[in-house]
């Protein structure tokens, strides 16, 4: 039985209130209530907030604030975005402690004897027995018989989801699964760009914990499921809400294989700025993409346009071996002798296919860089864009720069040219970079050399406290050859409409047409650029997006948020698709894992 | 030379990061524990990555057991009066008289309105605040009998509830700047709470600013000395050369802190930094000091 105290605010000395609510905890009560007073004074979310500071283990239960529809002009009526900010602030003072009530409690008489308490714990909810004094709750404890707290106090469990069975987690998992309830929970239930509010995030440490997060995956079909390795997807849905996640974050072991072929054993939770700093003093590197916090997984099954592609080829093009756990629960190994097909479809559309638990990339040995970070004022956006293309087609593989920008104004827009040129020489650095500053007035730069770690440094280190996206990422991926003009004139236009905060161009080339169209799962071989922009709203972004597709011959789904099975065709065009959905129904026939860009089993008509 | 005779205080100025929790509490725990008077939160309700300031300060003061918990400065147009009365006293009534009410007017009405809030102009804000401060006094007057009834142009109340009692008289501190919010300053509130950073000319705006002040006390058949001087000041270090107001040795900041305070009054000083190890060094070494010399030249002129 969950046993509590509900404080009669109406009755309580205030100056009583902390050594009544540490008394209730000290004597293994598991919730102080703050009960509804009608003659009370004392103002109920005040006291409720007092108590929780004034206790450090037991449950606060608050009263479910009237949302009374008031005017700013009512000067008696709180507004209610802040009394809803007021909850969650209390949640992060009090991780895990705050249960919201009233009817998340039974109340008892306040002379109730054990039995009649016992009587009316029917089901999960704490029974609550009305006290106004320390003597009160000294006559309650002593009425009971001793209580040892349990772990999880009544309003963590009062957060559970439905359709979850928590009571099931396999051992090995339960240390470090986190609960809706639990203090770490604000720091895992959001990712980067979206928010989330999963039923339970399960935290597996080696492979044979992974296949159990997988095995009680797949006795909740009903609920989602999604894999994350860093939290910095777009079309992998590493949070959902009501579901199950299986976060990665622990498998960051980052090793040295063998020194002499340069081969480095990577956990899917590593993020690439990890994986950066740790090869530096060895003189290499492994390209990934041009932020550090991106996580390792995510990038290396899905592909990885980074600012050393041109020189090494994709992240993708790097992996020699991965090891994962299959939706069935079996560990297995793929590499270019091992499980081929297997090794051929996880670089590229890795989330359709298991779980990686490790992968065995080979680094180059890469000198100091220069790091330039430029930006450009231009008044006429189209012809930017077209000077931009053409100088970033005729750019030496050792050069990369990528185009970024956040809509425009008429007449003026502000360019970021960022990238790296791989050459130690500030000579070399200045006469591949000069042409991309001239694209415009230089109102911004800063060139500096530095080991490829430094261009990744900038990325902030997420710790316990996690990642606070929020809401839904709305994101469109193209990808095409050149900048032709017409791609220009449109792309201006988009630009102008107001409904893009966030617009890319990624240069490619180089090393990643080197390696053949059916190599990989990732077929878009020829591609020079990668396009992606990003609004807030998805008919509004698909509305001004709409003109660029005839531009586009594929997408590159990371950057892609639409789940529109039409899209699957335009990431892998046949015959990789058909290949994939072979080995779908091979690896994956039941369609456990579907977080990102879900290969179905059935064509769709376009 | 302007000293108003107000006992010195010392706080801090704590960022309420939301992501921070725990070493936002922790924080102000030091504070308490370094002797300090006051710690104190800003409250940017709209700012998605700060604490619910309201929530913060009931939660720090039932985790301190002297200082004084203060936002700084209350947002007034997300906290409608009698709400933010009734919780101010609740607070205050839990903490055994460990609350004062640092109120503004408002600013960022963009923020404001995105909250649902209403947007008013600088002009509009002014006579709201004057109007809030009406009733925060009204709901704490327990001593006339029945609900509180005012009808303001900006706030309307029939009938709240009053109290509770503060444990004890409450500080209004407001922040303020331009002639008109000074005016009410000088009419209505209990301290003045600016900072630095926001002050034309920094200190030399101390004597024109205290003066506008003094003038709207007088005006209202106020002494000036009822109300009291504060201020917020950031950057601050403890450098080992002296770079400006708060920046140089501890004694140097005593020094400063006695001579702003004898000269133009400044009685309550409020650092920015979020540095446990300056706030400690702040309440053990530059207060006692500060407090010293202020003594002496106050017996000196008596």
């Amino acid at each position: 039985m969950n046993l509590g105290v509900a404080l009669d605010l109406a009755r309580l000395d205030p100056g009583d209130a902390s050594a009544v609510a540490r008394l209730a905890e000290a004597g293994g009560l598991d919730l102080v209530a703050i009960a509804a007073a009608p003659g009370a004074q004392l103002d109920p979310w005040s006291a409720a907030v007092w108590v929780a500071g004034a206790t450090t283990r037991v449950a606060v239960g608050v009263a479910q604030g009237e949302a009374r529809p008031g005017s700013p002009a009512d000067a008696d009526v709180a507004n209610p975005a802040v009394v809803a900010k007021a909850r969650e602030s209390l949640d992060a003072l009090a991780p895990g402690r705050v249960l919201v009530g009233p009817d998340a409690w039974r109340t008892a008489p306040a002379d109730a004897t054990y039995e009649e308490l016992e009587a009316l714990a029917v089901d999960d909810r704490p029974v609550v027995v009305p006290v106004a004094s320390v003597d009160d709750v000294r006559a309650l404890v002593a009425r009971v018989p001793a209580r040892t707290p349990s772990r999880r106090s009544a309003a963590a469990l009062a957060r559970r989801v439905p359709g979850i069975a928590y009571d099931e987690v396999p051992a090995s998992l339960v240390e470090h699964a986190i609960e809706p309830g639990d203090p770490g929970y604000r720091g895992v239930r959001s990712t980067y760009l979206r928010g989330g509010a999963p039923g339970l995030v399960l935290r597996p440490g080696t492979p044979d914990e992974v296949a159990d997060a997988l095995a009680f995956a797949r006795r909740h079909r009903d609920v989602p499921l999604g894999i994350r390795s860093a939290g910095h997807g777009i079309s992998g849905r590493s949070t959902n809400h009501g579901g199950i996640v299986i976060d990665l974050r622990r498998m960051n072991r980052i090793e040295v294989l063998d020194e002499e072929r340069r081969l480095v054993r990577v956990g899917p939770g590593a993020t690439w700025k990890q994986v950066a700093n740790a090869l530096d003093p060895y003189g290499w590197a492994i390209g990934s993409g041009d932020y550090g916090g991106v996580g390792v997984g995510g990038l290396a099954t899905a592909g990885g346009i980074g600012l050393l592609s041109r020189n090494q080829g994709l992240t993708i093009d790097r992996v020699r071996a991965v090891e994962l756990v299959l939706a069935d629960g079996s560990q297995v190994r793929a590499s270019a002798q091992e499980n081929p097909e297997l090794f051929w479809a996880v670089r590229g559309a890795g989330a359709n296919f298991g779980v990686a638990t490790a992968f065995e990339l080979e680094a180059a040995p890469v000198g100091l860089v220069g790091w330039a970070q430029l930006a450009v004022v231009v008044p006429d956006l189209a012809q930017a864009l077209v000077a931009y293309g053409r100088i970033a087609a005729e750019a030496p593989r050792d050069t990369t720069m990528f185009l970024m920008t956040g809509g425009a104004r008429p007449g003026q827009a502000v360019l970021q040219l960022y990238g790296i040129v791989d050459d130690p020489d500030p000579d070399v650095v200045i006469e591949r970079l000069t042409p991309f500053a001239e694209i415009g007035r230089l109102v911004q730069q800063r060139v500096v050399l530095t080991p490829y770690a430094g261009a990744l440094a900038s990325a902030a280190d997420v710790g316990s406290d996690g990642h606070q996206g929020s809401g839904e990422p709305v994101s469109r991926s193209g990808l095409v050859d050149a900048v032709t003009p017409q791609l220009a004139a449109d792309t201006a236009r988009l630009l102008h409409s107001g409904e893009v905060y966030f617009f890319q161009l990624r240069h490619m080339g180089g090393a990643i047409r080197d390696v053949p169209a059916d190599a990989t799962a990732f077929a878009h071989r020829d591609a020079l650029f990668s396009v992606a922009a990003m609004g807030s709203d998805d008919d509004a972004l698909d509305a001004v997006w709409e003109p660029l597709r005839r531009h586009f011959d594929g997408l590159y789904l990371s950057f892609e948020s639409s789940t529109d099975p039409r899209r699957l065709a335009e990431a892998f065009p046949e015959p990789t698709l058909a290949r994939l959905r072979d080995l779908k129904r091979r690896y994956d026939p039941d369609g456990l894992l579907v977080d990102n860009f879900p290969l179905t089993l059935e064509e769709v008509s376009r | 030379m302007t000293d108003y005779g107000h006992n010195l205080l010392f706080g801090t100025f704590v960022t309420p990061s939301a992501q921070q929790a725990q070493q936002v509490v922790e924080l102000a725990v030091t504070a308490d524990r370094a002797g300090l008077d006051l710690v104190t939160f800003q409250d940017h309700p709209y700012q998605p990555s700060f604490l619910d300031t309201a929530t913060l300060l009931a939660f720090a003061a039932a985790r301190t057991q002297r200082v004084h918990v203060v936002p700084n400065v209350a947002n007034l147009p997300l906290r409608p009066p009698a709400v933010l009365a009734r919780a101010a006293a609740s607070i205050d009534v839990l903490s055994g008289g460990r609350f004062e009410l640092g109120l503004g007017a408002g600013a960022f009405w963009d923020g404001v309105a995105a909250m649902g809030g209403r947007r008013l102009t600088p002009g509009q804000a002014v006579d709201a605040l004057r109007e809030g401060i009406e009733i925060i006094r009204d709901v704490w007057d327990t001593d006339e009998r029945g609900g509180v009834h005012r009808r303001g142009e900006y706030y309307t109340v029939d009938g709240a509830r009053r109290g509770p009692r503060p444990a004890h008289d409450i500080g209004i501190w407001v922040g303020a700047y331009k002639p008109r919010m000074l005016g009410v300053v000088g009419a209505l509130a209990d301290g003045w709470l600016p900072s630095l950073g926001y002050l034309p000319r920094g200190i030399d705006s101390l004597p024109e600013l205290n003066a506008r002040i003094d003038d709207a006390a007088q005006a209202e058949g106020r002494d000036p000395r009822a109300v009291r001087r504060l201020l917020n000041v950031m950057p601050v270090d403890f450098g080992s050369s002296t770079r400006g107001l708060l920046q140089g040795p501890a004694k140097v900041w005593a020094e400063q802190i006695a001579q702003v305070a004898l000269e133009h009054g400044i009685t309550g000083w409020i650092v920015g930094g979020d540095d446990a190890a300056q706030a400690e060094r702040f309440g053990q070494e530059v207060a006692p000091a500060a407090r010293e010399l202020v003594a002496a030249e106050r017996a000196r002129q008596a």
